[in-house]
């Protein structure tokens, strides 16, 4: 079949040439890469033609077509699309220079995929949700004049970072700059919950009034009294924390930002709590509707006790969180069970159940096979590397965020009687390989931290007031990191190679550089650091003597020569000493500065691989509810990357370990690691890569991934997916 | 007269007589699957965006596939069951025959999320009303109750790989257009199971097939394709009463064409449509996959890919730090 091509202009509006293709819809198109041709070659060129397809019969059709940049600022304005007071902040000449800026750069969609997802999710449209207001390059100078807060130059580094794809915001801050009607920019919340009835139904009114607002909420039940302890001293009254979930989830299911996201949330408990049986349960394939949690994600917190009991096959006591707070006086969140495990097995007063701790892991990796659930925090790793006082008992949705928390108490009336510190984040990801072809990469760095504490300072939750609190006192941010597989694969490297291994460690040795540099530039601009950083390991100087004390450098040639390529200074020990001099005097601004998310949607749109991931696959197949399947090819994939494109599951869990661990000794948070197994595979595999993570020092397990492939004489023909 | 004796065995999975139903049997216990486990309510916003009509298509399609999934859980698997090879067979059509039942248990599920009890009542008795659907049920069941096993085995592969497409074809096609996206997960799970099925039975046919003379060995062949059209010419009265409104009965045909060369391929025979009449839109055919290469987070559901695991105690070595 001969390819007669579309042609479009620079605005992508159709030449008026069509050929045979024009006969197939965009859909059809994109599906094609997932087909073999008759010669049983892939056809890549085919996601292009649907993209220009798409721009062809449906975005250019609908979109709202304006005369001057001035006549469409008012409109929106007037009609409230636009927020005033962004606006309002710069002259209208410096937008319309911006404007010009974003359009000279000549953007275009690599992927269908990522125009789709821009469109339909993204965007803004009319109230009835029929027509496009803004194009992609819009999008991006409304971002920038939200997040500049009115200086034109930092607006102008903005548009050059986002619009070049080496910077991305999280979607939360990339779908809601500058829109009147809109959710919040914050992506991610973490709340506990005490063992009272008035914390836990804010806990539960706090989940509707985030979800409602922005991305996912995560929940402590750590500290919930189990099923059958007393309710005022009277025994086998208390439910436990099924029911919790239940209420839970229902209230996720009840609240989206209008309509954008589903409210999304995740629980986290204990290994040590006694409900942790009864909670993996909710998960199982048979469980009865009454316990089954269909929606909401859980994580169990592993303390290191529990690897050792299980390496000598021992019993692990289960302990009340109940009686544990009674005896202590503190939370059995806040407690480390590692620490205090020995006590309160003796200790008579708090009552225990007992399970044999290899029990535990067999059972979690049953669950993460059928369904993918439960993440896993390493507790007492994560405590470790933690440079911030205090502790950390739980992660987030992602398992990327790992901060520390303090509980709020209650009036009778539930009015608040103190005030604790509860954690939001909000999220921005470097895309790796544009931020090594970029000029400065420095200037990528502080520009990100810039936009991402813009971010934290404009957020204000006033109906969660620990979280409105925690974020004062914090401006946490997280710098996350995507297209590591994609870049490694356009360099010719295999991942999970030593070469790959090199490069990662000193990509993000570079990285955290440059992240606590303007974190401590922008302290000394405002003459403010976060809360608490007196007490810090950042103000003791104790976190830069792995820097200091030590020569990071480059162990292979040709990881050398790509920094040297790229221009990037690799920072050297005296580098680190000024930079330590500076921050124990003018302190940093952020608590906490990199997290590195997933990215599911952004990756698309930014062109990237996910993450620091392996592809999922070469045509990578999404579905999403408002997007029904749609077929994704690998970044810069063609004949001469093929090779180099193994997939999660052909790379295996070993590889991927080793890499996030190398990332992760310098991330002061943590890294969404997503596990990818064959169907060969056993619960037994799975618990030996649970061991060598938490063993190479990985702080969080993310979702555990079975691929099974189609039996033999059944499948597709001809399909890409298929075969490989 | 003498009584013969009956000698019951009891079955024995560690001597497996055809490497074939172990493999199946594996498969199958591994895809098990109830339709409570894909979040069909999210699909609830989706249902409101479609037309009236497009909405009454949507429910005949699956009262449609309700009656095959019916016909094939109660009556068409286990009627297969006195014929088979090994008692490993029998074990794994009883299988069959349980998951037949929940898929038709499932259609109920997307009722009685997405609609009303009226509409669902309507539905149904359009089911009764149709000529072409009573037809397709009546020839198959006559098979079903007849008394030659290979012909039975036939019509249940053609029920499995080729019948109930005409009804698939249309949640692929909303799932390829954003529509109704966890309703296709839950029938990606239905089409994962019967491309087994239809593959399992094909199989045990052709083992068969081939123990049998020549000349009944023809007298297969004649009759499959027989049936396959006798069966075509039905299904593309039914497909154009179902998707003539909707503009896609041109598409719906090529897609039965596809399948049902599958179908034929599962018995071992040549395809019977050719190659350029099975072009079945890329966004449909890509939207069947089986394959579990689908990626999804919290966001989008729990997709169509997981499994139950295999379970392995861990060692002292593994424990080894």
């Amino acid at each position: 079949m001969a390819n007669q091509i579309v042609e479009l202009d620079d605005n992508g509006v159709a030449t008026g040439k069509t050929g045979i293709e024009s006969a197939m819809s965009y859909h059809e198109l994109n599906a094609m890469i997932n087909l073999w041709d008759t010669e049983g070659k892939m056809q890549l060129e085919k996601d292009k033609l649907a993209v220009r397809k798409y721009f062809l019969d449906h975005v250019n059709q609908n979109t709202v077509f304006f005369h001057s940049l001035k006549e469409r600022l008012d409109y929106l304005v007037e009609n409230e699309y636009y927020e005033k007071e962004v606006l309002d902040q710069y002259r209208f000449e410096f937008i319309e220079e911006l404007e010009k800026l974003a359009y000279s750069k000549k953007f275009r969609f690599e992927a269908f995929m990522g125009a789709y997802k821009f469109y339909t999710g993204y965007a803004l449209k009319t109230f009835d949700g029929a027509r496009y207001l803004e194009r992609f390059e819009d999008r991006v100078v409304m971002v920038a004049l939200a997040l500049a807060e009115g200086k034109e130059e930092i607006a102008i580094s903005m548009v050059e970072e986002i619009i070049s794809g080496r910077f991305q915001p999280a979607t939360p801050t990339f779908l809601n700059c500058g829109k009147k009607q809109r959710g919040e920019f914050v992506s991610c919340f973490l709340l506990r919950i005490e063992d009272n009835m008035e914390s836990i139904s804010r806990g539960i009114n706090s989940a509707l009034q985030l979800s409602k607002r922005g991305g996912g909420v995560a929940l402590s039940l750590s500290n919930i009294r189990e099923y059958g302890a007393p309710i005022k001293k009277i025994e086998g009254q208390s439910s436990g924390i099924i029911p919790v979930m239940k209420l839970l989830e229902d209230s996720f299911s009840y609240a989206n930002q209008l309509g954008a996201r589903q409210g999304a949330g995740a629980v986290y408990l204990n290994a040590h709590h006694p409900d942790i049986l009864r909670f993996l349960d909710t998960k199982r394939e048979n469980a009865d509707e009454k316990i089954r949690i269909k929606t909401l994600s859980i994580g169990v917190v592993v303390p290191d006790i529990t690897m050792h009991l299980a390496k000598d096959n021992e019993d692990m006591y289960l302990f009340s969180p109940y009686d544990v707070e009674k005896v202590y006086g503190i939370p059995f969140g806040d407690i480390s069970v590692t620490e205090k495990y020995q006590e309160m097995v003796d200790d008579p007063r708090i009552k225990k159940q007992k399970i044999k701790a290899r029990t535990l892991f067999e059972r979690i990796a049953e669950l993460q096979f059928e369904s993918g659930y439960p993440y896993v925090m390493y507790e007492d790793t994560v405590n470790a590397a933690n440079p911030i006082e205090g502790r950390i008992n739980m992660s987030n949705l992602c398992s990327e965020i790992l901060q520390v928390n303090t509980p709020t108490t209650y009036n009778a009336d539930l009015s608040y009687d103190n005030i604790g510190k509860d954690i939001s984040c909000n999220l921005g990801s470097l895309n790796i390989a544009m931020a090594m072809d970029g000029p400065d990469f420095a200037k990528t760095i502080e520009t990100s931290i810039r936009a991402l504490t813009a971010v934290s300072d404009q957020s204000d939750i006033e109906s969660v007031r620990s979280i409105s609190d925690g974020n004062h006192k914090s401006h946490a941010i997280g710098l996350g990191q995507m297209n590591l597989h994609g870049y490694l694969a356009r360099e010719h490297i295999h991942y999970g190679s030593e070469e790959a291994l090199d490069f990662t460690n000193m990509y993000f040795y570079t990285v955290v550089y440059n992240a606590i540099k303007a974190s401590n530039k922008i302290a000394i601009e405002r003459k403010s650091h976060f809360d608490n950083f007196e007490n810090s390991k950042y103000a003791s100087g104790e976190y830069f003597e792995k820097y200091t004390d030590q020569v990071w450098a480059p162990a292979t040639p040709k990881v050398k020569e790509l920094f040297e390529n790229s221009n990037i200074h690799i920072p050297t020990q005296s580098d680190w000493e000024e930079l330590k001099q500076s921050v124990m005097k003018h302190g940093i601004y952020n608590q906490n500065l990199q997290a590195v998310p997933p990215t599911g949607s952004i990756s698309y749109i930014n062109n990237s691989t996910s993450s620091i991931h392996p592809i999922a696959s070469r045509i990578e197949i999404r579905k999403e509810g408002k997007l029904g399947r749609v077929y994704y090819p690998a970044p810069f994939l063609s004949e001469d990357t093929w090779d180099y494109y193994d997939d999660a599951y052909e790379v295996g869990p070993d590889k991927i370990i080793d890499t996030y661990a190398v990332a992760t000794q310098h991330v002061d948070q943590g890294l969404s690691l997503t596990l990818f197994f064959k169907d060969t595979a056993t619960t037994r595999d799975v618990n030996r890569a649970q061991i060598y993570a938490w063993r190479k020092g990985i702080k969080t397990i993310y979702y555990i991934r079975i691929r099974q492939q189609a039996l033999m004489g059944t499948e597709v023909d001809s399909c890409v997916s298929c075969m490989l | 007269m003498e009584k013969t004796k009956l000698i019951t065995r009891p079955i024995n999975w560690n001597k497996i007589e055809d490497q074939v139903d172990l493999d199946v049997w594996n498969r199958l216990t591994q895809n098990f699957w109830l339709p409570e486990k894909v979040p069909l309510s999210n699909d609830i916003q989706s249902w409101e965006t479609l037309r009236p009509h497009e909405k009454k298509l949507t429910m005949h399609v699956f009262t449609g596939l309700t009656m095959l999934d019916t016909i094939q859980g109660t009556v068409g698997a286990t009627s297969l069951i006195p014929d088979a090879r090994t008692q490993h067979e029998e074990a794994v059509i009883t299988n069959i025959a349980f998951m037949e039942s929940v898929h038709a248990k499932s259609y109920s599920s997307v009722f009685s999320t997405l609609t009303s009890t009226a509409e669902i009542d309507e539905a149904f008795r359009w089911s009764e009303d149709n000529p072409h659907l009573q037809k397709k049920a009546e020839i198959i069941l006559g098979y079903y109750n007849g008394d030659d096993p290979l012909k039975r085995k036939v019509a249940s592969t053609l029920l499995e790989s080729f019948l109930f497409y005409s009804g698939f074809y249309l949640p692929m096609y909303w799932s390829s257009r954003a529509k109704l996206t966890n309703t296709a997960d839950l029938i990606r799970l239905i089409i994962r199971d019967e491309a087994i099925h239809g593959y399992y039975i094909g199989y045990k046919y052709q083992q068969a097939l081939a123990e049998e003379s020549t000349t009944r060995q023809e007298e297969m062949r004649g009759y499959t394709y027989d049936l396959l059209l006798e069966l075509y010419e039905n299904e593309i009265k039914y497909t154009a009463d179902l998707y003539d409104e909707i503009g896609l009965t041109a598409d719906v045909k090529k897609f039965l064409h596809y399948n049902g060369n599958k179908a034929l391929m599962n018995l071992g025979y040549d395809p019977l449509f050719p190659k350029d009449e099975c072009e079945v839109s890329p966004a449909i055919l890509a939207a069947l996959s089986p394959n579990a290469d689908e990626n999804h987070d919290f966001f989008s559901g729990s997709g169509s890919s997981y499994v139950i695991g295999k379970h392995e105690s861990t060692t002292d070595d593994d424990w080894d730090f």
